[in-house]
């Protein structure tokens, strides 16, 4: 029981110390200690999202076409935030229920933006009947 | 058709807030919202406190679990406040597509950049003349959007009701109560894009 106290006051501690930090310093300092899972779960969210957006106008501008623009952007996306969490957070994954967990996170929002902003440069700029 | 484009992202963004709005005024305003929310909350930080001195006597272990049990008959009665005035939305919403759906009606609003798969087609060729399947209806950009839009703006609420709830009392129980409320607020939202992929089919 004191062994649980003890741990616990150190685990408020470390929670104080990080209170007034705002989400996004904390998203940038590296092999930050995250006690709460959801904040973690929500830089994930964020990072796809502006993702999805930036690839979609890159892929947009280029413009890459057909499949491989999707399977591109898959690939990107996951690799990116698997390089996040795993190299520079230094997440141990199975808190968070496995890989598959933090991987699938915001991917199919992120997915349908990334289409928005793709779809919409691409009409705009490379289409015969375009703008 | 960049102008339609961005006239879609447009239309997408001011329903997904008339909807918010109406939330709001309909559900997220309401006493008996209100007062769920505060009893789902308070009873979720009782019963992570009762957990963590947790011990194995038989009679606490009986009422943990009538806690329990109490707990999820509110987060449902919490969801059902919630689904009932969705559902109204829902048709409100089926209308005003249904009209913009006849506004865009055989116009094509955008190139895509890929052929989409054969059962995607039905959605992003929706009314449109030719064979050309790359070029895209209103309803598939808009869902498209929509689809963005919303998510986001659903993660928005979660990171509200966590940021009013203590620090400490964020732990795997109550993130798990909140996500279960969270999802069930998505049932109203599949069955209306099912009931209007229906309707414009």
């Amino acid at each position: 029981m004191a062994n649980h106290s003890t741990k616990k006051s150190s685990k408020t501690t470390v929670e104080d110390a990080h209170a007034g930090q705002s989400l996004l310093s904390k998203a940038f300092t590296p092999e930050f200690q995250w006690t709460d899972k959801d904040e973690f779960l929500d830089v994930i969210y964020w990072i796809r999202q502006i993702l999805g957006l930036m690839l979609g106008l890159v892929w947009g501008i280029i413009p890459l076409k057909g499949f491989i623009g999707l399977a591109l952007f898959l690939l990107v996306n996951v690799a990116i935030v698997y390089i996040y969490y795993n190299s520079f957070q230094k997440v141990d994954e199975e808190e968070y229920g496995g890989a598959s967990e933090i991987l699938k996170e915001g991917l199919m929002t992120s997915f349908s933006s990334f289409l928005v902003a793709w779809i919409i440069l691409y009409s705009a700029l490379h289409s015969e009947t375009g703008s | 058709m960049f102008a339609d484009c961005i006239l879609i992202v447009f239309i997408s963004v001011c329903t997904a807030f008339l909807g918010e709005g109406l939330t709001w005024i309909m559900v997220y305003r309401t006493e008996k919202y209100k007062k769920l929310k505060a009893e789902v909350e308070k009873q979720s930080k009782k019963l992570e406190k009762q957990k963590e001195n947790e011990s194995n006597d038989r009679v606490q272990k009986k009422k943990l679990e009538r806690q329990e049990e109490k707990l999820k008959t509110n987060s449902r009665d919490l969801s059902l406040v919630k689904m009932k005035s969705m559902f109204a939305i829902g048709f409100a919403f089926t209308a005003l597509l249904s009209m913009f759906n006849s506004i865009f009606d055989g116009r094509v609003v955008a190139n895509l950049p890929f052929t989409p798969i054969s059962f995607i087609q039905g959605i992003s060729h929706r009314n449109l003349p030719g064979e050309d399947y790359t070029h895209c209806s209103f309803i598939f950009l808009y869902i498209l959007c929509t689809m963005s839009i919303r998510q986001v703006r659903s993660i928005y609420i979660v990171f509200e009701m966590n940021k009013k709830k203590e620090r400490k009392a964020l732990n795997k129980w109550v993130t798990f109560i909140f996500l279960r409320v969270h999802k069930f607020s998505h049932v109203p939202f599949v069955l209306l894009f099912c009931y209007m992929l229906n309707l414009v089919w």
